[in-house]
């Protein structure tokens, strides 16, 4: 098992035949694509090729369990502020009026398509945060040639970000072990407390930056002067090969993304009329 | 031949206190020389590692006065980051030092600074993680592996730019006893392979002591005294009094050469300990029977 | 039965991290009230993760973890803490508040002691670490290592536990800090009536203080006994990644003379070899 961002993947698992570049663009690129597709079952069907492909990928699925509350809250939210917090339009077409409040069909339309875009764009974020590693990141970043010292210092607030969270973490264990239990309290209470972990936390960061700042001297790093103008290798870099099936998923990746872009402007597809299940529904419910 | 590292009438206070952290130091070091460097905290030990260094006073604000020579040229005189071409640096918390996202990255990360190029790199990585033994953790990042083997990568990845001198400030601090002795035994190497330059500071004794070829011991911002390891522990009285614990094998032959059962070279180590005392367990047997 | 029930037991305990793997293997541990008891081992062997499980802030994977009678799977964290207190490796970790008087008081508080009791038990506490009154109003954060490290035990006596755990209290302590702090846990133990367990890697200091080792390694407890029997187990301790302080490595190397094997400090070493010198 390696640990990613999001889990852990199997070792055994096709995603590290890919180099991390293409992973990125496909974040990049596909969770794009519902921008531009309107009808919620095509933004379904890209939804379930996610899962395919995180099943593919070997992605411990039972992780994907604590994203169903958020995919139910949220879309609980999006319908009651499109409906009920909707306001009054005579031009629409109303259903229903509970307790004065108008329920129109467009209303909610609109929030079903808005809810089944943003499934997808997440889908495609825990897709790529499931399968990649911090250094994959910074492959990716690397291999389009931004400048080291922009890589680096996004390693850096990695890393920094890292040693947070494991001093958080002790932090709490260490309040827990003074006694401090936060169930049955008052927010008020438990806002103070979560106030508290802040002093130990600025405490650390500022006794270790210098310490940090000293390792980066240390390894001969200088940001200014003769030393930061050497010509650098990069050997991470050399770990990771472009293949031949690298280059065929960029295109094919790049070539959906224009597919799209042609079916939806130039072909006329993909907007809210040629939605099957919209109109399914709107027969269904008035 | 000249120092390598050489300390001449060397003042260093820092700014915002009133008393100087180091006070008149001498210290000449000599090429391939091991030189432990003990005393309490707050004594000015790690003041005098960052000021051979190059980090004081590049990183710190203060008042110098005197001379800290590197190769016969100034600390200050080399160009920023040329420093640590020649001296490599190792600190005790290994937490600040994993500046990286695996180990890899971080052996790799000095090499590049440096300039080396990727045979380079690949032939001193397999170098480097045979000597300390990091092989099965090339790929972890750092909040997959412990403190203590944090502080292994830290010396790795200083030694993998292979720095003529080498500074050790509390490397050892977050191991267990047998890490620990892995860790003096690749300084030992480096010794032996490379001849170089080795300061360590340690509170930990027993370790350091049977490799160091010299010891220093600083107390309250001065150089108490320096010498050579063996001579340096004939003064006992002196060290008690300032509060070093020395390791037990030497403390018990300090009682024996003080009621007269041992006047020659104090051992070292518990074999060479345990070889002596041989001898005048062997030498009382005899004299009792005559 | 006429002897006391252990204060801590661990049963059987097994310890999996939420990742699944396992930290600690049938694990069986007694600790009577009053021990002086030395907990060591390689980095990794599970030394921390057993004292987390003592003090509750871990719930045993199976087995069961007994303090004072009460099971720790069913025992709520406020309920712990007045039996069994943890002071973590780094002080900074630890401490929260702006003044060392609120840092002491925060664990009463917490426990919803009325501030009368609060008060009283700060100032016992910080009398028993040695904190002075002018301190009581500074920020922790600009005290010196030693003084901070004060400061966060103080602040688990105030809880008043039986049991203080102690992790890593010499690391970057100088001798002279080493045996201070030493010291200071040797009088709670013996004149405030505290159980006192060390996590440590400092031989030197388990040998001259530690009246039981338990040594612990792969996750499990390789060996528990009195430090000098423990002390004299080679195979156990190479298991283990330790090996003993130097001046029992001495007297092992010397035991054909008489010297004990199980020979702890250079004051046992040096009476030893003057008992033996008059005996010839």
């Amino acid at each position: 098992m390696r640990k990613t961002l999001l889990g852990y993947v199997p070792d055994e698992s096709p995603i590290y035949a890919i180099h991390p570049f293409v992973k990125l663009f496909f974040l990049l690129v596909v969770s794009l694509f519902p921008m531009f597709i309107t009808p919620p079952e095509w933004n379904l069907f890209l939804m379930l090729f996610l899962l395919g492909a995180m099943w593919y990928s070997k992605v411990n699925m039972s992780t994907l369990r604590i994203y169903v509350p958020v995919a139910v809250s949220m879309g609980t939210i999006i319908l009651l502020s499109y409906t009920v917090l909707g306001g009054t339009h005579p031009e629409y077409q109303l259903l229903y009026k509970i307790a004065g409040i108008k329920i129109y069909w467009e209303r909610i339309r609109d929030a079903i398509v808005v809810y089944f875009r943003i499934l997808p764009m997440i889908f495609s974020m825990v897709f790529f945060l499931s399968t990649s590693r911090e250094r994959d990141v910074i492959v990716a970043m690397r291999s389009i040639r931004l400048p080291f010292i922009v890589t680096y210092i996004f390693a850096m607030s990695l890393r920094a970000a890292g040693m947070v969270l494991e001093d958080f973490h002790i932090v709490r264990q260490a309040e827990k072990a003074r006694g401090f239990d936060p169930a049955g309290k008052s927010l008020y209470y438990k806002i103070r407390q979560y106030v508290m972990y802040m002093i130990p936390l600025f405490a650390l960061s500022l006794r270790r930056s210098e310490d940090f700042t000293n390792a980066l001297v240390a390894r001969g790093y200088a940001f200014t002067g003769e030393a930061s103008r050497v010509k650098r290798a990069d050997y991470v870099l050399t770990h990771y090969t472009f293949t031949t099936l690298d280059m065929v998923l960029t295109i094919i990746i790049g070539l959906s993304f224009v597919a799209i872009l042609y079916l939806r402007y130039g072909l006329g597809y993909l907007d809210l009329d040629s939605s099957w299940f919209l109109s399914w529904l709107q027969g269904a419910i008035t | 031949m000249a120092p390598i590292i050489e300390v001449k009438d060397y003042t260093w206070r820092y700014l915002h206190t009133t008393e100087p952290a180091l006070k008149n130091i001498n210290l000449q070091i000599e090429e391939g020389t091991f030189l432990g460097i003990i005393g309490p905290n707050g004594s000015g030990k790690t003041t005098l590692a960052n000021s051979i260094d190059g980090l004081i006073p590049g990183q710190y604000h203060g008042i110098k006065k005197g001379v800290v020579n590197i190769r016969g040229k100034e600390v200050e005189d080399y160009a920023k980051g040329s420093l640590q071409r020649t001296i490599g640096m190792v600190f005790s918390d290994p937490e600040a030092q994993f500046t990286a996202m695996t180990v890899e990255d971080e052996l790799v990360f000095g090499m590049e600074n440096l300039g080396m190029t990727i045979p380079e790199i690949r032939e001193r990585l397999a170098w480097v993680t045979e000597l300390t033994g990091l092989a099965p953790l090339i790929d972890k990042p750092p909040y997959e592996i412990s403190g203590g083997q944090k502080q292994r990568v830290a010396l790795a990845a200083v030694l993998a730019m292979k720095p003529e001198i080498l500074i050790l400030d509390e490397p050892t601090s977050m191991l267990d006893p047998i890490s620990r002795k892995q860790v003096f035994a690749v300084l030992s190497k480096m010794k032996q392979e490379q001849n170089s330059t080795i300061v360590v500071i340690e509170h930990s004794l027993e370790n350091l002591v049977p490799l160091a070829d010299r010891m220093a011991l600083l107390y309250a911002g001065e150089l108490l005294f320096e010498d050579e390891t063996h001579h340096f522990f004939q003064r006992m009285d002196l060290l008690l009094e300032k509060d070093v614990l020395p390791p037990g094998a030497l403390h018990f032959f300090h009682h024996l050469i003080q009621a007269g059962y041992y006047n020659g070279r104090i051992p070292l180590t518990a074999v060479d300990a345990a070889e002596k005392l041989a001898q005048i367990m062997k030498k009382s047997v005899e004299e009792a029977k005559s | 039965m006429s002897e006391k029930e252990p204060f801590v037991q661990v049963k059987n305990m097994i310890f999996r991290y939420p990742d699944g793997t396992q930290a600690l293997s049938n694990i069986n541990l007694n600790i009577r009230e009053g021990e002086f008891m030395a907990l060591i081992g390689q980095n990794g062997s599970g030394k921390t993760t057993l004292s987390k499980c003592i003090n509750g802030l871990f719930k045993p994977s199976s087995g069961d973890v007994i303090v004072d009678g009460q099971n720790t799977k069913t025992t709520s964290i406020v309920q712990m803490v007045r039996r069994v207190g943890y002071v973590f490796q780094n002080p900074d970790h630890q401490l929260f508040n702006s003044n060392c008087w609120d840092e002491i008081a925060y664990g009463p508080r917490n426990i919803e002691l009325s501030e009368a009791e609060v008060k009283e038990r700060v100032e016992e506490a910080a009398k028993v670490v040695g904190l002075s009154e002018e301190l009581f109003a500074e920020h922790p954060f600009f005290l010196p290592k030693g003084q901070r490290q004060r400061v966060a035990i103080g602040s688990i006596l105030a809880l008043r536990p039986k049991v203080i755990i102690v992790d890593e209290p010499t690391t970057g302590q100088d001798a002279k800090q080493s045996l201070e702090i030493m010291d200071f846990l040797v009088d709670l133990n013996e004149n405030h009536g505290h159980t006192v367990v060390i996590i440590t890697h400092d031989m030197p200091i388990v040998a001259r203080y530690a009246k039981r080792v338990v040594a612990m390694g792969n996750s499990r407890i390789l060996a528990d006994g009195p430090t000098a029997e423990v002390f004299s187990q080679h195979d156990i301790l190479a298991e283990a990644s330790l090996e003993p302080p130097q001046i029992t490595q001495l007297a092992q190397l010397s035991g054909g003379f008489g010297f004990r094997a199980g020979t702890l400090t250079v004051t046992e070493m040096w009476e030893q070899f003057q008992a033996l010198v008059t005996s010839f």
